[in-house]
């Protein structure tokens, strides 16, 4: 699309992780540490044991009011600025699951205290009062794209002059519901994600996690441009064969990135299936990059993905140092793939992207103002 | 680099489809909507999914079109059936519960991709939301679709609507023959809101609306 040559500032981002905030994310990535741990998939319930990744103190089991408002909090202190929520401060608030942990506990205990954070509507009036925010909140709900598609919502009311920031929060706290439908579908079990690997059958892992970015024009450390979405609708859980898919999403990244030498940071979840046309078609579009994903350690973050790793890719462009792909063993999927970290001095820009069920695609360019 | 960009947040409306369920079952909603639909494909479908699909399918969506979808609690008897399923949660119903489901079942049915599909839940300023979404996109036709599906236990605690209705309606950059109308956003001084329901009222109603929508935010809707 035209718009995808335009281009956004991202005057602040940030992220929590098990490891704690995006710098402490970078240093446990590059020293290959894995979050993930085996936890029963319904928490107290029982159940088969899977790789979760939870904020320390965090219990899979749901309380009331959420546990994870602690680690909203704590990101969000860090969020510059406020009067958020206003007609010049839009926010958009992105996520897969919000409160839904709260929908389960409500349907297994009878009490209605969990009711409360319950639906995206409710969850999200909730927080925008605990924040202090005004009323324009926009949520946005697309699976595991959500992050790119508040990106690219927030980056429409800055290009056109509505908003003079916009921000974008994501986040999404796992809970025996979310663990229980992968562990449904067959692809969260009790082996290990090998992100980018062939080996016998794939596995994913699951993580806790939230991010933000403040988008401004003409402030800011990193310049957001080529952003693209691409929808498959061919299947609920399962990509097209050929990866027209990836390619469709990638192109406006990759004509953005024309005459940059830049790095991949891929959606890289442990399937092999997707894993396989993800690294063929970011090779083909960035020949020369090298291509991480880091979901083998922090477990999928869901919808929360996208800003989560967009403020680790900031983290690691500051740091001079890309994190590799961690994960169990394996062989790599393709030549690009780098399994070890690598110094990324020499490289000026990174393609972020992220997928999601229903053939969705997303991706962005970040760069250096 | 800063985007010249048009800011005029006005579409020219080119087509509308509506459809309440009243007081109909799902069943009886089924009934009546499968022959809409090709044989044997309507099984997994939920509710909304029939309701909404029904509608947008109504504006044959091409590949170019941005569609955005609103619902605000979108498939509530799938995610109702989801938690009951479990302690053996269902692989079907937890992928027919994820979000913008309604949207995914008639596109994915017709293998129809789309780059952009932008679904949006949303509160007392829905409607604001999901035209803003629309009227930003670059997309020259953008369908704006939605609706919601009356939740059983759900509904009991307040976190489900309370009625099933859905809508489909073409927005389009340029005037073609038969443009039923005009929607409009602009700057203004004052209060206000516009849920989705209020919303899906206007439409179905075709009836002219000048006012506020959201804090700073003035609506008119005129039709021919």
């Amino acid at each position: 699309m035209a718009e995808s040559a335009a281009s956004v500032q991202v005057a602040a981002c940030g992220c929590v992780t098990p490891f704690g905030d995006a710098a402490q994310t970078l240093a446990a990535l590059l020293r290959g540490e894995c979050a993930l741990r085996p936890v029963a998939i319904l928490g107290r319930d029982g159940g088969d044991a899977v790789p979760l990744a939870l904020i320390p103190g965090r219990s899979l089991d749901e309380t009331a009011p959420p546990d994870w408002l602690e680690a909203i909090g704590r990101l969000n202190v860090t969020i510059p600025g406020g009067d958020w929520g206003s007609p010049r401060r839009p926010v958009f608030v992105t996520g897969s699951n919000f409160g839904v942990g709260g929908l389960y506990a409500l349907r297994r205990t009878g009490d209605t205290s969990f009711a409360a954070w319950g639906a995206l509507p409710t969850c999200t009036e909730r927080l925008r009062a605990e924040l202090g925010w005004g009323p324009d909140v926009s949520i946005v709900s697309h699976a595991c794209v959500s992050a790119h598609l508040g990106l690219l919502l927030a980056s429409r009311v800055i290009w056109s002059g509505l908003a003079d920031e916009a921000l974008v929060l994501s986040f999404d706290f796992l809970s025996p519901f979310v663990a229980g439908g992968f562990h449904a579908l067959k692809i969260l079990n009790s082996d290990f994600p090998a992100p980018y690997r062939d080996r016998e059958s794939g596995a994913i892992g699951l993580g806790d996690g939230a991010g933000f970015a403040v988008l401004s024009r003409g402030r800011g450390e990193w310049i957001l441009s080529g952003q693209s979405l691409y929808n498959e609708m061919y299947h609920f859980t399962a990509n097209r064969s050929d990866g027209s898919g990836f390619s469709q999403c990638l192109a406006p990244a990759a004509a953005a990135a024309r005459g940059r030498r830049v790095w991949f940071k891929g959606h890289g979840t442990g399937t092999l299936d997707a894993g396989r046309l993800e690294v063929a078609a970011a090779a083909q579009a960035f020949p020369e990059a090298p291509i991480v994903g880091w979901k083998g350690s922090l477990g999928h973050t869901l919808g929360s993905c996208g800003l989560v790793e967009l403020a680790i890719a900031t983290e690691a462009v500051r740091a001079g140092r890309t994190p590799g792909t961690i994960g169990g063993p394996g062989s790599p999927m393709g030549a690009g793939v780098a399994l070890e970290g690598f110094g990324n001095g020499e490289f000026d820009g990174v393609v972020c992207a992220s997928n999601a069920f229903g053939g969705a695609h997303a991706a962005f360019l970040l760069s250096h103002a | 680099m800063r985007r010249s960009f048009s800011a005029m947040l006005e579409r020219h409306i080119q087509s509308v489809i509506t459809d309440d369920a009243g007081s109909e079952t799902p069943a009886e909603g089924r009934n009546r909507l499968k022959g809409h639909f090709p044989a044997g494909s309507t099984r997994r479908m939920t509710t909304l999914g029939l309701m909404v699909g029904n509608a947008l399918a109504e504006l044959n969506p091409g590949p170019e079109d941005a569609i955005v979808y609103a619902s605000g609690y979108a498939e509530t008897c799938a995610l109702e059936s989801f938690l009951d399923s479990f302690p053996a949660p269902s692989p079907t119903l937890f992928q027919t519960s994820i979000h913008p489901s309604a949207v995914q079942q008639l596109m994915i049915g017709r293998q129809a991709a789309v780059r952009e599909f932008l679904p949006l839940s949303g509160g007392s300023l829905f409607a604001f939301h999901a035209l803003r979404a629309s009227l930003l996109s670059p997309a020259p036709r953008v369908l704006l679709c939605g609706g919601e599906e009356r939740g059983t236990w759900l509904l009991g605690h307040g976190l489900a609507s309370g009625r099933t209705y859905a809508f489909a309606a073409s927005l389009q950059t340029e005037k073609a023959p038969g443009s039923l109308g005009k929607v409009r956003l602009t700057r203004a001084e004052g209060m206000g809101e516009l849920g989705l329901d209020a919303w899906f009222d206007l439409l179905r109603a075709r009836e002219p609306f000048a006012g506020m929508i959201a804090p700073g935010w003035h609506m008119e809707i005129e039709w021919h």
